[in-house]
């Protein structure tokens, strides 16, 4: 909950209008953003990604499991967010499960494709282990610690920080099984394999506050917002998912013309998430 | 099992009286009033404190002159080893945060301030073994960050016996081996016991010993908790000065 005066309001949007928002930030600038990848050893692949004041955690666990029979040749991923009270007291008890439910379908949408798995940012048939009897089940888990708004970006952020960290152990298939029988397999302590996450998208999320739209709300910022747009864009500048929320309607020619914004602001997040994946990951390897 | 090898070496390399490696930081969560993340071994907590702050539930508020202390403690999906789904509030969070606050309780003086209420929120982020005082070790750094007027330090540490030998500081494996396990949580200057629980059995002149090693513990644990509380306040008067 954000109690503001008059007076804050008015400042914050005032300050949005002249591009010079409280933080000395201009409308299109992200804060600083800081990844830290394996800090949750027991996982298959974690990180830590903290965007000013929030703070989240992604963590990936592969499970061997069966594939579903309408598609034998993929392997299956659930996504879950939970948001922990301490970063807010609202979300004690059952306090907080309507975000973690809204920022979890948003976050499939945008990473996870449609319902078929087409459009993943994760290619599912690279899971399955023998067709149609044998796959990895990703469970992708995400819990906000410290939120000072836009959770969908550091969540989005983390999880794909967390998939590049991701090894999964190579599988040996027992020769000789017949065709009924569930094959035995042989997990591999010592070799891993890693994902190809190029194609995993960002999400970037536009924040109507008055006439004008800002990247990386803070959350006095967001309690300001008219309506938000979350576009989640790959590598290529194609859209692999959208969510607006918010009350106001936003016209037509307006989403257009966030589309493009977006597309250029996730160039700069995607190169600047890249070399910090990459620190992290050195940084990792040294301690 | 043999959980002491012939040498006294345990299974991850410690002597029977030896602690898991302790790492505390202060200040984890910036929007909290206080916090603090505490890790013993593999074992990782957070703790955020907000308040003292208005009662937000009048209905709560029980004693007028003293101030309401609120606990929950949870559990990341991703905590354990096999990763399982576990509602919210369920049975062994519910006691453990009703055992969190309790203690807590006993070391914060309510009495100074009236009609306002405490919350203190435990996330555990890597199980281990020994999470409870993990729990009470954070959350007594995280109502030290915040400011909040206290008698004393509560800290909390486990012992427990295996192979006919007192060990301090379980971890997961030894935990579950089904040997007893004494939690116990103390406050250290005032040499006064606010949490013991214990499960399995032992003989009376055993279970002495294992007390006191746990008790032992939890003093070379407010010792780290006093040194970063000191090392933490030199660098806020640092800040403070420049």
């Amino acid at each position: 909950m954000v109690g503001l005066s008059e007076g804050e309001k008015e400042f914050i949007k005032g300050g949005i209008a002249q591009d010079l928002r409280s933080d000395g930030r201009k409308r299109y600038t992200y804060r600083p953003i800081y990844v830290e990848t394996g800090v949750i050893p027991q996982a298959n692949g974690s990180a830590r990604v903290r965007l000013g004041a929030t703070d989240v955690i992604a963590s990936v666990k592969a499970e061997l499991g069966k594939p579903s029979a309408l598609q034998p040749d993929k392997g299956k991923v659930a996504l879950f967010i939970d948001c922990s009270p301490t970063a807010e007291p609202t979300f004690e008890g059952r306090g907080g499960e309507e975000l973690s439910a809204e920022l979890s379908s948003a976050l499939q949408r945008c990473l996870l494709g449609s319902k078929s798995g087409a459009g993943a940012g994760i290619d599912l048939s690279s899971l399955i282990v023998v067709e149609g009897k044998v796959c990895w089940d990703l469970y992708i888990d995400g819990l906000v610690i410290s939120s000072d708004g836009n959770l969908l970006d550091a969540l989005g952020a983390a999880i794909k920080a967390a998939l590049s960290n991701t090894g999964i152990p190579t599988v040996h298939v027992v020769a000789g099984a017949s065709n009924d029988e569930q094959p035995e397999v042989d997990i591999s302590d010592e070799e891993f394999l890693h994902f190809d996450t190029s194609g995993v998208p960002v999400i970037v999320t536009l924040t109507k506050v008055g006439k004008h739209y800002i990247v990386d709300a803070t959350s006095e910022e967001e309690s300001q917002m008219s309506s938000a747009v979350s576009i989640s864009i790959n590598r290529q500048g194609h859209i692999c998912g959208m969510t607006k929320r918010g009350g106001s309607g936003i016209d037509p020619s307006v989403i257009l013309d966030m589309i493009s914004v977006a597309n250029f602001v996730s160039r700069q997040l995607i190169e600047k998430l890249d070399s910090e994946i990459s620190a992290a990951e050195a940084n990792e390897e040294d301690s | 099992m043999e959980f002491v090898s012939p040498e006294g070496l345990r299974l991850d390399g410690r002597r029977p009286t030896e602690m898991r490696q302790l790492r505390a930081e202060i200040g984890v969560v910036s929007k909290a009033d206080g916090s603090a993340m505490f890790e013993m071994g593999n074992t990782k907590v957070i703790a955020a404190v907000y308040g003292p702050r208005e009662v937000q539930n009048k209905g709560q508020q029980i004693n007028n002159d003293h101030a309401l202390v609120r606990c929950e403690y949870s559990m990341a999906n991703f905590s354990t080893g096999d990763r399982v789904r576990k509602p919210k509030g369920d049975r062994r969070s519910i006691e453990i945060s009703l055992v969190i606050r309790q203690t807590m309780e006993a070391c914060i003086m309510t009495h100074l301030m009236p009609r306002s209420q405490i919350d203190i929120f435990v996330q555990v982020l890597q199980a281990d073994g020994g999470t409870r005082s993990a729990c009470i070790n954070a959350a007594t750094l995280a109502l030290a960050d915040a400011g909040i007027p206290m008698c004393d330090l509560v800290t909390s540490c486990s012992a427990g016996y295996l192979n006919s030998t007192p060990l301090l500081d379980l971890n997961y494996i030894e935990d579950s081996a089904g040997g007893a396990d004494v939690t116990v949580g103390i406050l250290p200057t005032l040499d006064k016991v606010t949490l013991l629980q214990m499960d399995a059995k032992l003989p009376t002149n055993i279970f002495e010993d294992v007390m006191q090693l746990a008790t032992e513990g939890c003093k070379a644990i407010a010792n780290y908790i006093r040194e970063m509380l000191a090392e933490n306040t030199k660098q806020l008067e640092f800040r403070r000065d420049s």
